[in-house]
């Protein structure tokens, strides 16, 4: 079972705006590469904050709306989102590490 | 593992010629694939579905807002911009060998292929 659920256009605000802990947000597309990389490392990340931090994940070819409104160019991008404002991203299939240094700062 | 329906994969035909291009185009930029070939797989399925449905084999590996625009720009239509100048492809199909994700190989078989997206489709 996925750690990381798939959110879309439709629940995005109430899935990851209005959340009271930060969300990190992998949005992400069927047939890119490194996506399918960094997505076990995602995985790993879900249950390692559990808790602490939900996950989710944004299909970017299902759900354009979120993905245009966020200006997501290059994927995998990586957001974190705190009491419903955007903190930081990360671009790109990254090393486990990297991406919890750049988490822990909002936690 | 989710229940939903998986996403397309591309026709044998569209996925051949785009493994063909990948295998000359690594031969001839002198780059490698990823060491994890599954990755050079999705990325092939990626461009053979954009280049059947797009006409051209536009990078799977970002989100547009209008896919024919921006195919018609041809910017990002493989072998991209930053690709031939640069040598530089974040979809990591084509890799430089100091990349620590190069591998050896500049080949790969529709089999290697289709083992790694039919689980995905």
């Amino acid at each position: 079972m996925s750690a990381a659920a798939q959110v879309t256009d439709a629940s995005f605000d109430k899935d990851v705006l209005e959340s009271e802990i930060p969300v990190l947000v992998d949005f992400w597309a069927p047939w890119c590469g490194p996506c399918r990389m960094v997505a076990p490392v995602v995985e790993e990340i879900a249950q390692q904050y559990d808790g602490q931090l939900k996950v989710v994940k944004v299909n970017t070819d299902e759900n354009p709306a979120v993905a245009s409104k966020y200006g997501i160019r290059s994927i995998p991008t990586l957001m974190i989102f705190k009491g419903g404002q955007r903190v930081d991203m990360v671009v790109g299939a990254v090393p486990k590490t990297t991406l919890a240094q750049t988490l822990e700062k909002y936690l | 593992m989710t229940l939903e329906t998986g996403p397309q994969q591309a026709s044998e035909k569209s996925l051949e010629a785009m493994r063909q291009f990948s295998e000359t185009y690594a031969q001839r930029t002198g780059t490698y694939f990823c060491a994890d070939l599954s990755i050079t797989a999705v990325v092939i399925e990626g461009l053979a579905k954009h280049k059947e449905e797009l006409g051209s084999p536009l990078c799977p590996c970002r989100h547009y807002e209008d896919k024919e625009a921006e195919v018609k720009s041809a910017f990002w239509n493989c072998p991209c911009v930053p690709m031939r100048e640069r040598k530089e492809c974040h979809c990591m199909l084509f890799l430089t060998p100091d990349n620590d994700f190069a591998g050896d190989k500049q080949e790969i078989s529709i089999d290697e292929i289709r083992g790694t997206t039919n689980q995905y489709a």
